[in-house]
């Protein structure tokens, strides 16, 4: 089940008077695939991170099921990145040291899941992307594509209500950034998780079902 | 070199702002080695210079000097010499002894004894008030009369006319103050503790009577080199050969070979100690090369020469030298100060009796201290800067990638370890080269080497096998400190080198000052029967001074309760310039009482009454093995009136004295050398006598006359054991050094990967991973250093214990020891480092605690 999301005027000024987010107000039922379409700079990535709770907004609130973020304890939050809401990033969002399957199997056993069990988990999820045959490569040893597939495994492992994507297909060529797409799509489709993809690419917006335009911080359209 | 000022501030100055931390560190690290080696070898050069010095002023004029290899010249001699004269040469007899002043400090003193009416000839004097030249000091010629320096009577305030209480020969004499010599000439000699006395006077209070120990040729002024040579042989043909001529300044080397092994000793651990250090150079420039891959790949791309990069890194290097060397100079001469004005140097102790030296600041010394920390940081940053010079114009290569490059040379350099440390096993066989373990140094250094190259193969190895139950055992954050373990093999690689390296040496170390305390431990318990044991007082002195009388011995011998007195005494000789020493004791006692272990295990009974009957000697195994002589040898002893053969008939364990003994019965002793008295002698009470009660009948008996220290068994072994742990105090101390060195080095590795990882800890925030889950995953990458780190240092260690314990050893000292593994204090100085070690990740780990997600994302 996905998460419904409600963000209201939410402001994000950083020391030095830089507004990146100035009063965003919308709202998203479960299973929305949303993205957020914008120039660099416009505040997609300060978004997200208050969606992930990695930030707090100078004002207004980012609630997700019901629950403000910005109150939610050190502990609640950590809780609350490594089960309910996922990230996927432009670059270098794998853990180099690990392999494949390690990396998709570390939010699993970061939740505590017994080794057999999280492998088997991140087996099958890599199976999903379509890379059981590279589960023991290092990530320097895979394609931008193929990294950014073990990267959507890794995300979806734990099940989350909500993933954010924060440009994923931005290192990638065009027909690779597809596929990505293309399996993400799938992937938060049959599981009903909600989506908000950060991209400046109008065709990969093209495929949400929700588009919402970003300009100096402030939402004109969606 | 062309293009490489640019570079300066973007690869090199404004890096080094930002990691002041781990730059700081590592000079530290630096300094430390450096400054191990310069106090070491400053300490020496103190005291070998201020006994030269000594030697070059009490010769002053003299051009040539007659020196005894045996117990001294007869005063005879003189006549023997008295041609000279005529070819306008004057002859200058000396004696020289050193003692105590008798006063509470009990400050150490050279008596020297001269001809006041010849001396000048010879030496200069200045007085600073009084007569106006020696020979005018009618003064001096009163018994009990002496001269004393300004800086001395300054020190001790005395004036014409004071009293001068002093401790030799057995006794306490009543010097008085003669006359004061202004600080110049003779009086500098002995950093000032020199007393000038007249000939009769000290012959009389050191008991030598008709004895000197120099007589200095003064040739006429203007005399040509070919005049001196010729006259040097024809002193040389008219005196037996158990004295020798030559220029004064030879003495220098025999004292030089004197505490040679103990300072080649000595630096060569300073030395491991400055490898530790350089192992953080490696260490930063690595990571620094590392992180700043883009920066070189960009300004590559802009046109900067690989060889402009390669120096710009070897610079880096070579600035942290630069600056550890040259706190690394100013720390040690700060110690080497500490070290002298504490113990006035461990080698005085044992090698010279003498006056405390004074520091002298070897200019020498400094520069090779200084050039030694430079050299080797910048040769520790050429494989570094070689790296930074492959980087490819705007490289975007994954740290990953290169880290992956070094993990396929594993195995290469785990096989070329384990070549080094065959070379190591070979480099055990061969002997001393010109009477210092060469060989078996080059052996410590290889292990060390070998042991270092097998380090990235341990970590992948053990974190390969250790993943699984890791994991099962403590969860999810074992994973994430395997996956950095070997993911920074070329850091943590070298971080576990550098602590195994530190470990080993303390372990090797401990092993040998261990067993070898175990040794004499238990080789004093087989020789030191005796109830008491008498020796000359001498002051602050490590060693008794002088000799106890004859009278003193026959006075022992009839104390009612005293059973049986064996007397030891002794003289230092010279054979080709190597000195030693020949003694003698009662054999007839050794016979009896069987006393004096045999390094081959003979009965000692059987040994010594075979040497007594045949008139034959005991040799000491340091002798035999510095000269390579054994049993059914014949050693050359030096008489007054020549050489006399005798035969060895056996050899006898001994760590009392690394110069080496021969061992005669006394009376054939008193036959060769005329000389009577004891420089110790061990007292046996009659039974149901208790030694305390013995030693106060033996003391009342002796008071008032002589000045002789009576110990107990018990207190003369806990003193025997007392000054062994004081002269291996300073290995401990260098011990505690490099494995602090090595903590650090585990300090600075963490704290770098922490700030290189900082997206990847980001990442493990953002996946969910707490801030104390990070803080923890540190913590066991820290416990996992710290466990290979002490495994591969115990293994190491123990290796060069053996090294230690069997060649080098062996080869310096001459003597064997039984190899002893000190469990308990091991034990706790392996948990002291994981302790430490552990200690020193918790900065790093709340580093990486702290690492606040959002903003490191953000730099992307």
């Amino acid at each position: 089940m996905g998460a419904a999301v409600s963000v209201r005027e939410a402001r994000k000024t950083y020391p030095g008077g830089v507004e990146a987010l100035a009063g965003v107000s919308f709202d998203l039922s479960p299973g929305t695939f949303a993205a957020l379409l914008g120039p660099s700079g416009c505040g997609k990535s300060t978004l997200l991170h208050l969606l992930g709770a990695l930030e707090k907004p100078t004002s207004g609130s980012v609630a997700v099921d019901g629950h403000d973020l910005a109150a939610l304890s050190e502990a609640a939050r950590d809780d609350y990145r490594l089960r309910r809401a996922a990230t996927v990033f432009q670059l270098y969002n794998l853990l180099p040291t690990m392999t494949a399957l390690e990396n998709v199997a570390l939010p699993l056993l970061l939740d505590g899941l017994p080794r057999p069990e999280a492998e088997a988990r991140a087996e099958k999820g890599l199976a999903e992307v379509g890379l059981s045959a590279r589960k023991d490569a290092f990530p320097y040893e895979l394609s931008g594509g193929q990294m950014q597939r073990v990267a959507v495994a890794r995300a979806l492992a734990p099940r989350p209500a909500l993933l954010l994507a924060d440009e994923p297909t931005g290192s990638l060529d065009s027909r690779s950034g597809a596929q990505v797409l293309d399996l993400v799509g799938e992937l938060v489709a049959a599981r009903g998780v909600t989506v908000v993809l950060a991209t400046h690419d109008a065709a990969a917006a093209g495929r949400a079902s929700r588009v919402l335009r970003l300009l100096d911080g402030r939402l004109v359209d969606g | 070199m062309r293009g490489l000022g640019p570079l300066l501030a973007p690869l090199l100055l404004r890096p080094l702002r930002r990691d002041r931390l781990r730059f700081a560190l590592t000079v530290s690290g630096i300094a430390v080695g450096v400054a191990t080696v310069a106090a070491i070898r400053l300490a020496n050069s103190s005291v070998l210079s201020s006994f030269s010095r000594t030697v070059d002023l009490v010769a002053g004029k003299a051009s040539l000097t007659v020196l005894a290899d045996g117990p001294g010249i007869p005063e005879g001699t003189l006549e023997r010499l008295a041609w000279v004269r005529s070819q306008g040469v004057s002859l200058v007899p000396a004696l020289s002894v050193t003692a105590a002043l008798g006063t509470p400090d009990g400050e150490v003193v050279e008596l020297l004894g001269v001809d006041p009416l010849s001396d000048g000839s010879a030496r200069d004097y200045r007085f600073a008030s009084g007569p106006r030249a020696l020979a005018d000091a009618f003064a001096v010629f009163e018994p009990g009369a002496v001269l004393v320096s300004e800086t001395f009577a300054a020190r001790h305030g005395l004036s014409r006319g004071s009293p001068l209480p002093l401790l030799a020969g057995g006794a306490r004499r009543s010097l008085h103050v003669a006359g004061i010599l202004r600080a110049e000439g003779v009086a500098r000699a002995a950093s000032g503790s020199l007393l000038v006395a007249d000939l009769a006077t000290v012959q009389e209070v050191a008991g030598r009577a008709g004895w000197l120990d120099r007589i200095d040729l003064v040739l006429p002024d203007g005399a040509p080199g070919a005049f001196r040579d010729r006259l040097a042989e024809e002193v040389r043909a008219s005196l037996p050969p158990t004295l020798t001529v030559g220029r004064p300044e030879r003495r220098n080397e025999t004292v030089d070979r004197m505490v040679r092994s103990f300072r080649v000793n000595l630096t060569a651990l300073g030395l491991i100690a400055l490898l530790v250090g350089t192992y953080f150079v490696y260490n930063t420039v690595s990571i620094s090369v590392l992180r700043r891959r883009a920066d070189i790949g960009t300004v590559r791309g802009l046109g900067a020469s690989a060889r402009a990069v390669f120096a710009v890194f070897l610079l880096e290097g070579a600035a942290l030298g630069t600056l550890g060397s040259l706190l690394g100079v100013a720390l040690g001469t700060l110690l080497a100060r500490g070290a002298l004005a504490a113990v006035g140097g461990t080698a005085t102790d044992f090698y010279l009796a003498a006056p405390p030296p004074a520091f002298r600041a070897d200019a020498g010394v400094l520069l090779f201290s200084f050039v030694a920390g430079v050299v080797a940081s910048t040769l520790s940053a050429l494989a570094p800067a070689a790296e930074a010079a492959r980087v490819a114009p705007a490289a975007t290569m994954r740290h990953g990638s290169v880290e992956a490059a070094r993990r396929r040379t594993t195995r290469p350099l785990a096989l070329l370890g384990l070549v080094l440390l065959a070379l190591a096993a070979a480099a055990t066989r061969p002997g001393p080269v010109a009477g210092l373990p060469v060989f078996g140094f080059a052996s410590v250094f290889l292990v060390v080497a070998g042991a270092s190259l097998l380090a990235p193969l341990a970590v992948t190895a053990v974190a390969r096998r250790a993943d699984r139950p890791a994991l099962a055992l403590l969860g999810v954050e074992a994973r994430i400190a395997r996956a950095n373990l070997t993911g920074s093999l070329s850091r943590t690689s070298v971080a576990v080198a550098a602590l195994a390296m530190g470990v080993a040496m303390m372990v090797a170390v401990a092993v040998m000052v261990g067993s070898f305390r175990g040794t004499v431990e238990q080789w004093v318990s087989q020789t030191l029967k005796a109830d008491l044991f008498a020796a000359p007082e001498s002051g602050r002195a490590g060693r008794s001074l002088g000799r106890i009388p004859q009278d003193a011995l026959d006075l022992l011998e009839r104390i009612p309760g005293v059973a049986e007195v064996d007397a030891f005494l002794s003289f230092e000789a010279t054979r080709d310039g190597i000195p030693y020493t020949v003694g003698c004791g009662r054999l007839e006692a050794i016979a009896r009482r069987g006393n004096l272990p045999m390094a081959d295990g003979r009965d000692p009974r059987a040994v010594a009454a075979e040497a007594l009957a045949r008139g034959e000697a005991l040799v000491s195994e340091p002798f035999a093995t510095r000269f390579g002589l054994g049993r059914g040898d014949v050693v050359r002893l030096p008489a007054p009136g020549g050489e006399v053969p005798v035969t060895i008939a056996g050899v006898y364990t001994d760590y009392s004295n690394d110069r080496g003994t021969v061992t005669v019965d006394r009376a054939l002793f008193r036959r060769l050398f005329g000389l009577d008295g004891a420089s110790s002698a061990a007292i046996y009470l009659s039974p149901g006598v208790d030694p305390e009660e013995g030693r106060r009948r033996v003391l009342a008996a002796l008071h008032g006359r002589f000045a002789i220290a009576v110990r107990t068994n018990a207190t003369l072994r806990a003193a025997a054991l007392a000054l062994f742990d004081r002269t291996f105090a300073i290995t401990y101390a260098l011990d505690a050094i490099a494995v602090a060195v090595a903590v650090l080095g585990v300090f600075n590795t963490l704290v770098a990967l922490v700030l290189e990882r900082q997206r990847e800890i980001g990442l493990l925030r953002v996946l969910g991973a707490s801030a104390a889950r990070v803080e923890r995953a540190v913590r066991l990458e820290a416990a996992a250093i710290a466990a290979l780190g002490t495994v591969l240092g115990l293994a190491q260690g123990g290796a060069m214990a053996w090294v230690l314990v069997h060649v080098i050893n062996v080869q310096s000292f001459g003597w064997t020891i039984r190899m002893e593994v000190p469990g308990r204090f091991l034990a706790f100085s392996l948990a002291l480092v994981l302790a430490a070690t552990l200690l020193s990740a918790l900065h790093p780990a709340r580093l990486a605690a702290g690492t606040d997600p959002a903003a490191v994302l953000k730099e992307e």
